[in-house]
């Protein structure tokens, strides 16, 4: 008997999975939280995928509370990789040095000190010395630190200087005394001198060509992606759902009239379309919202046309008719709620589109100023350092990828979540 | 005369409400429904005259396809493009529908004209309950009942209709087939409709929950004083419960007499090869009959009588002459050379 009710014939046309049976008796709300049990392994696609869209809007919600700097801000040395400290200025000295750190010289003469041309060494060594002098003023103390800057070419140079005893000491950034470190055997690295309140964390994706940080601009783009993605997805659906409701009731010529036009639509190239509506309107943020909504218009229009046309043949809207109800109820209360589902897991697919067209539109330098925070513009400045910085490109790209990705995933979920028959077997 | 013993037996004695003479509610003359298609223009239904008279369950039967769901939508003006009435009259107690506003048609449809679909399963709206259905159908027409009153008159009407008032705040799908085809006649009921079209309301429905369902269409008659046009293929259920049943063929009405005179003196030759071609239980033949051929394109209809191809008695005239609808006997009528020929003659 057990083998039986675990081989139900299949061909009994009203057999209904034990899960199935289950998901008659429940809520939205509870199926999904039993997806796990229903959907079997594909229940952590649901899962991951919703975590990613919440924390995405989350992010993008209030930028200001995970960003660390200001995304227009020149807050750090330039080009830095991701995780890479920031180059320290280190003073270097010889090893019988009578001296052992930038305190040491405040003995109210001039200290001649050798560095690079053009590198942060000069200003560094400055801002230390200074510093120390304030400190012994506050500590009543008014032995100040001079130093006298000699400036070199190369390094060698600078380190040269300092080996003949020309300089007391030099000062040059961590890593290229760390390169030259065996030719100068006599000289030794006395410690960092920039102030430097940086450590490993402070850059997790690298600084741009201009030092702003690459991660709290990927953190206020996301701002701009929302802003976008769902002004757009919700003006087209605004728009494009009542106009495909009518024209699949109303039928005849309105409806050839219009499937006509949106159809002209939907054929033209996307990115195209918007460009060239972006460049008649000019740029601004609301034309490239305007421009997208327009493009997605014909995705909901055809949708809710042919569901307004099958559900338009139903025969509870013919049986509605029967009962003396009006063309507007049986839109509103018949056709439209049955319509509505479809389209509500559309939405989410197409807020996924908007983000990327948003992206491809200022990537191509339409719409937004080119210092605004967002994935496209730095995707645009990023390109001409492909070679030397890939940080640059990798992480806004990796942004676009994931967020889209997030949001089609949990499309294709809701899909499966409300309506399970749509599962393949 | 070829007649089946079986439905017969069962016909109901001649109550009451069987009238001979009754108060026509709803006179039909020349309804002509055509439909636009490629292939040119089907005669769905093509000059049917009828009057249905107050209080009588009339069974209307045919084959698939012979114009019997759109003569009942027409009935309503219910007929949406590619088709539409291109003639005759309506004449609804006293009330020319032809002329009546679209307004006007949408107060009758419910409040007196009340509709059963065929098919139970996808004539209630799958997100709305059933309370909504009935309460949304009470103040569409009735825009001055509250929400309390409306539902307190549906629970009634369910309640009467046998589904437990607790079920009432149930959707459709948790709905039996049965159930659902009782909530569409309370739809017809909730606004005390006069006249109800069922069409092939028991197509879908099981033996056991057929024969309830007719037996509740037949007390409702009597308790709401209903008259009910039943369209349907099933002799058997025609045979059970109308006074008097019309046949159609091809869009054209073929024979209109009361129940046991049609199944018993059987006229015409369609209405006796459809009787024949209902299996009887009682006969050990297990030959069933076949009528030869299937009904003709209503695109091209053959001239003369539209049956004469498949006809077993046809004559020449049936070839090139179309017979008239005549009276054959005192309750019934049909349209047959066979028995308008001495007419013809003379």
């Amino acid at each position: 008997m057990a083998t039986t009710l675990e081989n139900p014939p299949p061909e009994s046309p009203v057999h209904l999975e034990e899960w199935e049976q289950e998901l008659q008796k429940v809520g939205l709300v509870r199926r999904i939280l039993r997806a796990r049990r229903w959907y079997g392994t594909d229940w952590w696609f649901v899962t991951i995928s919703t975590a990613m869209v919440v924390a995405f809007l989350v992010i993008a919600i209030a930028p200001q509370f995970f960003a660390k700097y200001d995304p227009l801000g020149q807050v750090g040395p330039r080009l830095l990789a991701p995780g890479e400290l920031p180059a320290q200025e280190i003073l270097i000295l010889p090893e019988d040095s009578q001296y052992n750190s930038v305190a040491d010289f405040a003995t109210g003469e001039r200290i001649p000190i050798a560095v690079q041309r053009e590198t942060p060494s000069s200003e560094a060594a400055r801002d230390e010395a200074d510093r120390v002098t304030e400190e012994n003023a506050a500590a009543g103390s008014d032995e100040r630190v001079r130093l006298q800057i000699q400036r070199f070419e190369t390094p060698g140079e600078v380190l040269d200087t300092v080996v003949a005893g020309d300089a007391v000491a030099g000062v040059m950034s961590s890593s290229v005394f760390k390169g030259l470190a065996d030719q100068y055997p006599t000289l030794q690295s006395a410690g960092a001198i920039s102030s430097a309140e940086q450590d490993a964390t402070s850059f997790p994706l690298g600084t741009n060509q201009v030092g702003q940080d690459v991660l709290s601009r990927l953190i206020w783009g996301a701002r701009i992606a929302i802003i976008i993605g769902f002004s757009a997805a919700i003006i087209s659906f605004v728009i494009g759902v009542p106009l495909g409701l009518l024209a699949g009731f109303a039928g005849g010529k309105t409806d050839r009239l219009m499937t006509l036009i949106m159809d002209s639509i939907y054929a033209f190239p996307g990115l195209i379309l918007a460009i060239a509506i972006t460049a008649v309107l000019g740029p601004s943020i609301f034309n490239i919202i305007v421009a997208i909504a327009v493009l997605y218009i014909p995705t909901y229009y055809r949708i809710v046309r042919g569901q307004t046309l099958s559900a338009k043949e139903e025969l509870y809207v013919e049986a509605a008719r029967s009962i003396g109800a009006k063309s507007r109820e049986i839109l509103s209360r018949y056709i439209f709620p049955n319509v509505i589902p479809s389209v509500a897991i559309i939405f989410s697919v197409n807020v996924a589109d908007a983000i990327l067209t948003g992206a491809g539109l200022s990537f191509l330098g339409l719409g937004l100023p080119p210092s605004t925070p967002d994935w496209g513009i730095d995707l645009a400045r990023g390109q001409e350092f492909i070679r030397s910085a890939w940080w640059l490109i990798t992480f806004p790209g990796l942004a676009v990828m994931l967020v889209v990705l997030a949001f089609t995933m949990m499309g294709e979920g809701l899909v499966e979540i409300f309506n399970p028959k749509l599962r393949e077997r | 005369m070829a007649s089946i013993e079986n439905p017969v037996a069962e016909l109901p004695p001649p109550s009451a409400s069987d009238l001979a003479h009754g108060e026509v509610l709803y006179s039909i003359r020349d309804l002509t429904v055509d439909y636009a298609t490629r292939a040119g223009t089907v005669g769905a239904v093509d000059r049917v005259s009828l009057d249905i008279r107050k209080g009588e369950i009339i069974g209307l039967v045919g084959e698939s396809g012979c114009g019997k769901s759109t003569l009942g939508k027409a009935l309503m003006r219910m007929i949406t493009p590619p088709g539409h009435i291109s003639g005759g009259e309506l004449l609804f107690a006293g009330e020319d529908l032809m002329l009546a506003s679209d307004r006007r048609m949408r107060q009758l449809r419910g409040a007196r004209i009340g509709m059963v679909f065929q098919d139970p399963m996808t004539s209630l709206n799958p997100l709305a309950r059933i309370i909504d259905h009935l309460t949304e159908t009470i103040q569409t027409h009735e825009s001055t009942v509250s929400d309390a009153a409306a539902r307190d008159r549906a629970e009634q009407l369910v309640a009467r209709l046998g589904i437990r008032i607790e079920r009432i705040d149930d959707y459709p799908h948790q709905f039996s087939g049965g159930m659902r085809q009782r909530i569409m006649i309370a739809l017809a009921l909730a606004l005390r409709a006069d006249f109800v079209i069922a069409d092939e309301p028991t197509t879908a429905l099981d033996v056991i929950v057929e024969a309830q369902f007719l037996d509740l269409l037949l007390e409702l008659r009597d308790e709401f004083d209903l008259t009910i046009l039943l369209i349907t293929h099933n002799i058997g259920a025609v045979a059970e419960i109308s006074d008097r049943v019309a046949v159609m063929y091809a869009g054209k009405l073929v024979e209109l007499g009361p129940a046991n005179a049609v199944f018993g003196e059987t006229k015409h030759p369609y209405s006796q090869g459809l009787l024949q071609s209902v299996p009887n239980i009682d006969v050990d033949d297990v030959d069933l009959y076949q009528m030869a051929g299937s009904p003709p394109s209503l695109v091209h209809p053959p001239p003369g009588c539209r049956f004469h191809p498949r006809c077993p008695a046809a004559m020449d005239i049936c070839r090139t002459e179309e017979p008239a609808f005549l009276k054959v006997a005192p309750e019934q009528a049909t349209a047959c050379w066979l028995y308008s020929k001495g007419r013809y003659d003379e």
